[in-house]
């Protein structure tokens, strides 16, 4: 059984890992480097907690052997979390009661920063069909729905003052 | 237990390693292979990552379209080219799956998925092949019934694309979004004269593997394509399905509503 080094740039920060044959990014990211705001949930693809963004797109961590991500880059929760503080998405979750245990957050955030990354401005079913495959067993989901549309409001409107 | 994750950049170098392992195999998008490591003692011992191998990417040549194995579900829902065929890539899971999910892996998967390849099945798509002895093509009713070879791997779908007013496709499911099929329903219809010329009728969850319903079609041949001569030839669907109980629907209910959604699919109601 031959471990292999994995570099990855990981929220902005070159890592580098020894992995086992077969681990899985989630763990790379908990285990390894500490990252434990990205959840292990189903280990299936279909809860969606362990969502994270590789290279511009959404996926499953769980669902990726560490070897076929060498030099990928990734972000998690962490990486849109600012030092001493939250990010917008993360505020509006918190301000519009679309957190209560906490465990789906970190890939629903991962899942919307990916779509408002591609779409600034994600209608409610843009926004639906973008966590449709993240479970949420607290909130019934629209909460989450209206934080992420504020957000993007939000986040828009940050970005428009940044212009002038 | 896994020693050894291949990502090789050559072809030939990943059909070697396939030939040569114990347990290996092949690793496409991972979205139902990896659940699988996941979650049980598989045996495997080799996985061969096809990520390198640059077997992704979509050409049209006229009405022909060549798909290569490693194509995203997400870029295969994003080509404009094929827009018609977006609702079938829509259908399947979540986008995060589908931003992994292989077009190839959807062969493989088991009913109620593979909804892609209910899709190809009424297309009668082609499938490229490379293995030790070089390449090959089959149609895809083969494979999606018996599979590849352990040391094949495909490289590449073709077919032709259909016109708009020919095109049907809905899949039924317990949810609007990111469910599996109870029912699946892709066909291209052909009519010319009033009377439909021709007809190539494919469903998922209507049995072990999705399947062609030639007894429909050649009911259909002839008439016209309204809603009494469609029901009419849906209701000899029983010589050609299976219909099986899972989590989604039972094989009772499945039986009861084929009929249905066939008539739905190609005449709206
Ligand atoms: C939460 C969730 C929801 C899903 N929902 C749906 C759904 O609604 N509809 C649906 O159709 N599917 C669904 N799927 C299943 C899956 O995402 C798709 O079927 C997908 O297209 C499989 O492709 P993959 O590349 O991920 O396959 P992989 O997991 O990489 O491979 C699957 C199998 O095919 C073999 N294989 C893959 N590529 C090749 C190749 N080129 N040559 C030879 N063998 C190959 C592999 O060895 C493996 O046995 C879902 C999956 C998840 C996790």
């Amino acid at each position: 059984m031959a471990s292999r080094i994995v570099t990855l740039l990981v929220n902005g920060t070159p890592q580098e890992v020894i992995v086992r044959p077969g681990t899985t990014l989630v763990s790379v990211l908990r285990d390894q480097l500490e990252l434990t705001g990205t959840k292990r949930g189903c280990a299936d693809g279909s809860c969606g907690a362990c969502s994270v963004v590789v290279d511009g797109k959404a996926v499953r961590s769980c669902l990726i052997p560490a070897e076929t991500v060498d030099e990928a880059e990734v972000t998690t929760v962490e990486g849109i979390t600012p030092v001493g503080g939250l990010g917008p998405l993360q505020e509006a979750l918190v301000e519009g009661f679309a957190t209560q245990c906490g465990f789906c957050n970190s890939g629903m955030l991962m899942v919307a920063t990916a779509l408002i990354a591609e779409n600034p401005d994600p209608s409610d079913a843009d926004i639906m069909r973008a966590i449709s495959g993240n479970v949420c067993r607290c909130t019934g989901y629209h909460p989450i729905i209206r934080a992420i549309r504020d957000a993007a409001a939000k986040m828009r409107g940050a970005q428009q003052i940044a212009a002038e | 237990m896994l020693d050894r994750v291949d990502v090789p950049s050559d072809l030939n170098a990943a059909l070697e390693t396939l030939a040569g392992c114990r347990a290996g195999a092949i690793l496409s998008g991972g979205t139902l292979l990896m659940p699988e490591i996941n979650t049980r003692a598989t045996g495997l011992t080799t996985l061969v990552s096809l990520k390198k191998l640059d077997l992704a990417g979509i050409s049209v040549s006229g009405t022909r379209v060549t798909i290569g194995a490693t194509t995203t579900l997400d870029a295969f829902g994003r080509d404009e080219r094929l827009a018609l065929l977006k609702p079938v890539v829509e259908s399947i899971a979540s986008p995060p799956v589908r931003n992994m999910a292989s077009v190839a892996g959807n062969l493989f998967a088991a009913q109620p998925y593979g909804d892609l390849a209910v899709a190809l099945l009424a297309l009668d798509a082609e499938v490229e092949i490379a293995g030790p002895k070089g390449k090959r093509q089959a149609p895809v009713s083969e494979i999606v019934k018996k599979g590849v070879a352990a040391d094949e791997i495909v490289t590449a779908l073709t077919f032709d694309l259909p016109d708009g007013g020919s095109w049907f496709y809905a899949k039924t499911m317990r949810r609007n979004t990111n469910s599996a099929a109870i029912v699946c329903v892709a066909a291209r219809v052909q009519v010319e004269g009033g009377v439909v010329k021709s007809a190539s009728i494919a469903l998922g969850g209507a049995g072990p593997r999705p399947l062609r319903v030639p007894s429909v079609e050649a009911a259909l041949v002839g008439k016209p394509l309204d809603a009494e001569s469609v029901t009419a030839a849906a209701a000899k669907f029983e010589a050609d399905c299976e219909p099986f109980t899972d989590a989604y629907a039972s094989a009772w209910y499945r039986t009861r509503v084929i009929p249905v959604h066939i008539r739905r699919a190609l005449v709206g109601a």
